[in-house]
């Protein structure tokens, strides 16, 4: 058992390998970042539908929140890389491939727009309505009803939550590898395979990860206990 | 149609086995999650000399991607303590970990939000410490963090579609050995991802009910 400990601990091959692995951790990132944007723009859409007045744009924001709250990351970045590419080349008739990285951003991007709505939609319903009517009694247009009464109390309401989904996010693209986009364990497994030493690559993996994600998440804890308290809720 | 039939519900014996897997997988690892959540929140809040220890591994569990800690748990464990000598233990130990660290902190939430008197008032009554956390926190603790528990299952049924990776035949791996032999991703993903999303949908909604109806029969209003 101490030998496998000291094998575990004795980062030195993480060290060597360092660039490949930043490389792959820079992807974690990429994806992450794009991913949260695909989220956040969908999200908020498929959050108006549900606020909307009209019963089937109701109906079609529930669904989407719905299927995409459910469903597993995993199936949803092998249905995305493996079926989608296939659907939409039926439609068009002709040959279509997804690049990995495009569909784990799809897919990421598309379950994380279910949380999102749902954040969004909490933040919305929880407006007065009268902020609403007397936005319309000024004449606003419902765009600038929107963009500057909406939106920034939303915003204001659903910063805590969603910068803890932010970090759920990031945990979640870690799963990238599978569909060999070349992330951080993608490149680990990579390693592994060449130098047959598992136990210090896997374990600086989790640590690496660990690291980072306890900075993000700490930091977020701090912020969000700051910022309750300064809007009072 | 005549695909559907020929890839998914002539194989519905394998797609079947796969999700009794699965359903196996996460029982085991839900009942080992509140268990050892359970234990690592007692722990903090009341062994003052492990108290950092149980903080590590609860901040540990909880910020480590679920993937990354499964990766560890059965390629690295098995060199390093000896155990898990199965993937199948890897991977419901893995999930477990996960979970209860999360757990963990709800348990605690739910324990400090006890009021403080209520603890005095039943020493006073010549309660033991056992007692009154058997029969004054706990009821409270289970009603207040019986939504978290429930939200925290569902997870569990999400992440558990990983441990295909670490060749566990649970039902992501069934469809996706089925996908290897014929190459026609199409129906079979596609009922997969069905079954997932049907899957965690009533266990949600289920589990929520329950914990509605739970909290409203102990007078505790609904969330």
């Amino acid at each position: 058992m101490s030998e496998g400990l000291k094998q575990a601990l004795d980062l030195s091959l993480f060290w060597e390998y360092r660039l490949v692995l930043l490389q792959g951790l820079l992807f974690n990132v990429l994806v992450f970042l794009c991913a949260a944007a695909l989220a956040l723009c969908v999200g908020l859409g498929a959050a108006l539908l549900r606020v909307n007045r009209r019963f089937p744009a109701r109906c079609l924001g529930t669904l989407h929140v719905e299927l995409f709250r459910n469903a597993p990351d995993y199936i949803m970045l092998d249905w995305v890389h493996f079926v989608l590419p296939l659907i939409i080349g039926m439609v068009i008739r002709r040959r279509v491939e997804f690049h990995p990285f495009a569909s784990a951003v799809i897919a990421l991007g598309c379950v994380y727009s279910g949380y999102f709505a749902e954040t969004f939609r909490a933040g919305i319903e929880a407006i007065p309505r009268g902020n609403i009517d007397a936005g319309r009694a000024f004449g606003m247009p419902e765009r600038t009803i929107l963009r500057r009464i909406t939106l920034p109390q939303v915003v204001r309401r659903m910063l805590p939550e969603a910068l803890n989904q932010f970090v759920s996010l990031f945990k979640a693209t870690t799963i990238v590898s599978l569909i060999a986009v070349p992330d951080l364990m993608y490149n680990v497994s990579m390693v592994t395979q060449q130098e047959m030493r598992p136990l210090p690559l896997y374990t600086g993996a989790a640590l690496a990860y660990f690291l980072i994600i306890f900075v993000f998440a700490s930091g977020v804890r701090a912020f969000t206990e700051r910022w309750r308290r300064k809007i009072g809720a | 149609m005549g695909n559907w039939q020929r890839l998914v519900w002539n194989q519905r014996d394998a797609l079947l086995a796969g999700l009794g897997v699965t359903v196996e997988v996460c029982a085991i690892a839900f009942l080992a999650a509140v268990i050892g959540g359970l234990g690592l929140c007692l722990v903090r809040i009341h062994v003052a000399p492990l108290r950092w220890m149980s903080v590590v591994l609860i901040e540990f569990f909880r910020d480590t991607p679920i993937f990354v800690q499964l990766m560890w748990v059965s390629y690295v464990w098995p060199e390093v303590f000896g155990f898990p000598g199965s993937f199948f233990t890897a991977g419901w130990l893995a999930l477990a970990l996960q979970s209860s660290g999360y757990l963990a902190e709800t348990f605690r939430a739910g324990i400090e939000g006890v009021p403080r008197g209520q603890r005095e008032a039943a020493f006073s009554a010549g309660m033991s410490p056992t007692q009154t956390f058997r029969r004054i926190v706990a009821p409270q603790v289970a009603l207040a963090s019986a939504p978290s528990i429930v939200n925290q299952f569902t997870v569990i049924v999400k992440s558990s579609t990983l441990i295909s990776v670490i060749t566990v035949p649970d039902l992501m791996s069934q469809s996706q050995r089925l996908v290897n032999i014929w190459y026609e991703p199409i129906e079979i993903l596609t009922a997969t991802a069905a079954i997932y999303i049907l899957v965690v949908f009533l266990v949600s909604l289920i589990g929520k009910s329950l914990a509605d109806r739970l909290r409203r029969r102990y007078g505790l209003a609904a969330s």
